[in-house]
């Protein structure tokens, strides 16, 4: 019997089930979510690169609103001097107004060559300026421990003989503050040719620039900057850069040869938006610049990509929750379905197991459900069922065939026990030697033969072979031999011994059952063979000088067919050392695997080699060859052989007398 | 074993092809049951097709050739090869059945 699974490999389905759905969910979900990211990052970072370019934008704008707007009051002012010459006075009203009239301007002065104006003062530069608390401060500018000649914002106006914008710079001395100067050189016409005579300036204040752009924030910890002509830092998150520090010198610091390239970018006038790796501090950062055209410095947005990300980041942590969630419900729901299934399965299995065991007397589990695994149930309870009743079938047909094999049992065993099997038989006798053998087929033919002595000197021999099978054979076989018996010892002539044992055949023989049988009486001291036959195959004679022939026999009909049968006796003298060869047609009709017969050819070619052969060898030797040629296929009628080996008074040495 | 019949004039002829033994010999004996208890009494068996016969075939015959007598009827043989010639000699049937050269003469005969 197959054994049957543990039950416990049930939990392999649900096992495996939830393993397959929730691993391709994971996947999906993964594909999904990853898709998402970086699809909304994209989209993120197309956003802020709009934003910070507006923004960078705006933030030009502004800070070139204002210089330009710084711009215009010494431009008017130097336009004005060019060709008059003004009071100390009024001119020190100009500079006043001028300042009062544009709050971004921070400071102003008008600043004159050596003795252009005053021939006796070798500086001349009204300044005013605001203080703290917004109130205009008036002052002159120059002196011994100032000396403006020197400084950028007079120096390049004059030298390059147009309006300039100078670096920031701390005007200690003068304003006292962090600025920027705008300063537009003025001339003396009068001579035709222009002769420089000074500078108007403007101070804007860096601090209010600073303030301007700083008020400016974008996403949470983004920042502004702004950079000089050179790449110094003018305004920047950390005071402590401003003014001291330079793109390229924290290029250089940091070791970052990207920062550099961008600050070339940006003190050129270009725009851009790019990351940059490995800010101090920062990590990695996102930056949009856009130049200031009017003084050539350049506006920079800072995000850091950590602060761009946050939303994203918060988002993605969103989703990742909701999947968990997900996958905990769906890996609740498909094992709950998987049990679902797999319970009447087990139970199943257990019962599939008891009935494997050979218990179909158990019930299969009830299951409500009309799904597969209820019609799987269904079905093996039909199985169940059709089992018990093919058993039952098999039980009575095993009965029915061991009543049979029990009757040709019955069959065998009625059929050997009449006939003589003890050999040698007379061992007293000297005259003859005789030997015979009844291999039954399984269905139990109806083959006889028997010998006896009818008086001192005759011998009476028969070999026979019943038209049937089984019980009917055998009883009908016991009855013919034990007629053939009773008969013979009144009666020892052949054909009239035949004619009795058929006429009570014949009597009430309704089947047509019938036999061949062939009989004979041998006078053992003259070696006379009185015989007749009815109906079977003819014996072989062999003599001694190895020639052989088959017995010529007499016509006869076969036991029990015809009450009016007519049997006839023929004689034949024996030599010694003749022998007879009598035999059934399971012999000679012995087939062989394929289907073909023993035949009479091979029968004669065995008796040709035995001639020699004493009866017993004779026969040992026709069976062996008839087992070889059959090859072990079975044979549907039983073997028969009789060996009669005839050997003249001369050679007895019991009670014979010798006549011849 | 296979067998053609059909009715020629007053007699039954069936033409038998194969083997006669224990396995086909009992559909032969209803064949010709079946054409007895249509009140047939005259059968003529053509053999010369029929490759081999045994004892249980003998027996077949035999009954039929003795349920016909007992009617006053008759079972004859039309032709047959020479081993069922033979098997007929031995076993003395064909001292008992008519038994001639072939099925065509055999009914010119009758």
């Amino acid at each position: 019997m197959t054994p049957v699974p543990a039950p416990g490999k049930a939990n392999g389905l649900a096992f495996r089930m939830a393993l397959f759905i929730l691993t391709s969910t994971t996947l999906i979900f993964g594909v999904a979510f990853g898709y998402n990211y970086v699809y909304s990052r994209d989209l993120m970072l197309k956003n802020v690169r709009e934003n910070a370019t507006h923004l960078t934008q705006a933030l030009v704008r502004r800070i070139e609103g204002k210089l330009i707007s710084v711009e215009q009051m010494p431009r008017y002012l130097a336009r004005h001097l060019d060709n008059r010459n003004v009071t100390r006075h009024s001119l020190g009203v100009m500079i006043e107004n001028m300042v009062a009239a544009n709050r971004d301007i921070y400071g102003s002065t008008v600043a004159f060559e050596p003795y252009a104006l005053d021939p006796e003062a070798r500086y001349f530069a009204p300044y005013v300026y605001r203080n703290e608390i917004g109130g205009l401060v008036a002052t002159h500018l120059g002196g011994d421990h100032y000396n403006y000649f020197l400084w950028d914002w007079y120096r390049l106006p004059r030298y390059l003989d147009r309006p300039v914008w100078s670096e920031p710079y701390f005007d200690e001395g003068g304003g006292n503050a962090l600025m920027a100067t705008y300063s537009h050189p003025f001339y003396d016409l009068s001579s035709g040719r222009p002769s420089f005579r000074g500078v108007v300036t403007a101070d804007v204040s860096l601090e209010e620039l600073k303030a301007a752009i700083g008020s400016v924030s974008l996403y949470q910890s983004g920042y502004t900057v702004l950079i000089s002509r050179t790449g110094r830092f003018l305004a920047h998150r950390d005071p402590d850069r401003i003014m001291r520090d330079s793109i390229f010198s924290l290029a250089e610091a940091l070791n970052l040869p990207a920062l550099r390239r961008v600050g070339k970018d940006m003190i050129q006038g270009k725009e851009g938006f790019l990351r940059i790796d490995g800010l101090d501090g920062e990590g990695r950062v996102w930056l949009c610049f856009a130049p200031v055209p009017a003084i050539g410095w350049s506006v920079g947005v800072v995000i850091p990509e950590q602060a761009l990300y946050a939303d994203i980041l918060a988002l993605n942590h969103t989703v990742l929750l909701i999947g968990a969630a997900g996958f905990t419900l769906l890996l609740v729901v498909v094992v709950g379905i998987s049990r679902s299934i797999t319970r009447p399965l087990k139970s199943l299995v257990g019962a599939t197991s008891e009935i494997a065991h050979g218990n179909l007397d158990i019930s299969l589990p009830k299951i409500a459900v009309r799904d597969e695994v209820g019609q799987l149930s269904q079905s093996v309870d039909e199985m169940r069922l059709a089992l018990k009743e093919y058993i039952s079938h098999l039980t009575e047909t095993t009965k029915a065939r061991e009543r049979i094999e029990s009757e040709l049992k019955i069959a065998r065993s009625i059929q050997m026990n009449f006939l003589p099997k003890r050999f040698p038989p007379f061992p007293e006798r000297r005259e003859f030697d005789i030997f015979a053998v009844l291999e039954p087929a399984k269905q139990v033919g109806g083959d006889l033969y028997d010998f006896f002595f009818l008086d001192e000197d005759h011998l009476f021999f028969s070999i026979g072979d019943v038209s049937d099978k089984g019980v009917p054979a055998a009883l009908f076989m016991a009855v013919t031999k034990t007629l053939m018996k009773g008969i013979a010892e009144q009666n020892r002539d052949p054909a009239e011994v035949l004619d009795r044992v058929n006429g009570e055949l014949c009597h009430g023989n309704e089947s047509s059952m019938f036999v061949t049988l062939f009989c004979a009486v041998l006078d053992l001291r003259s070696g006379r063979l009185c015989y007749s036959n009815a109906g079977h195959n003819p014996p072989l004679v062999l003599h001694r000088d190895g020639s052989q022939k088959w017995l010529a026999l007499p016509p006869g009909l076969v036991l029990g067919g015809m009450e009016e049968a007519v049997y006839q006796s023929r004689e034949l003298v024996m030599a010694p050392g003749d022998k007879l060869l009598l035999y059934t047609d399971g012999v000679t009709e012995a087939m062989n695997p394929e289907g073909a017969f023993y035949s009479e050819a091979r029968l004669l070619a065995q008796a040709q080699e035995g001639v020699a052969d004493s009866a017993e060898s004779l026969v040992a030797r026709v069976m062996a060859s008839v087992r070889r040629f059959s090859a072990g296929a079975a044979q549907s009628d039983d073997i028969t052989l009789l060996a009669l080996s005839y050997k003249g008074t001369h050679a007895s040495g019991g009670g014979g007398t010798s006549v011849i | 074993m296979e067998w053609v019949s059909e009715k020629v004039g007053q007699t039954v002829a069936i033409r038998v092809t194969g083997r006669m033994d224990a396995v086909t010999a009992p559909g032969f004996e209803q064949e010709c049951g079946r054409w007895i208890d249509q009140g047939e009494n005259d059968l003529m068996v053509d053999l010369s097709n029929l490759e081999y016969i045994s004892s249980a075939g003998l027996r077949v015959i035999l009954g039929t050739g003795k349920k016909l007598k007992n009617r006053g009827g008759s079972l004859a043989f039309g032709g047959m090869s020479p081993m069922v010639k033979e098997v007929f000699e031995i076993s003395g049937f064909s001292a008992i059945f008519p038994i001639y050269d072939n099925l065509e003469s055999a009914l010119a005969a009758r």
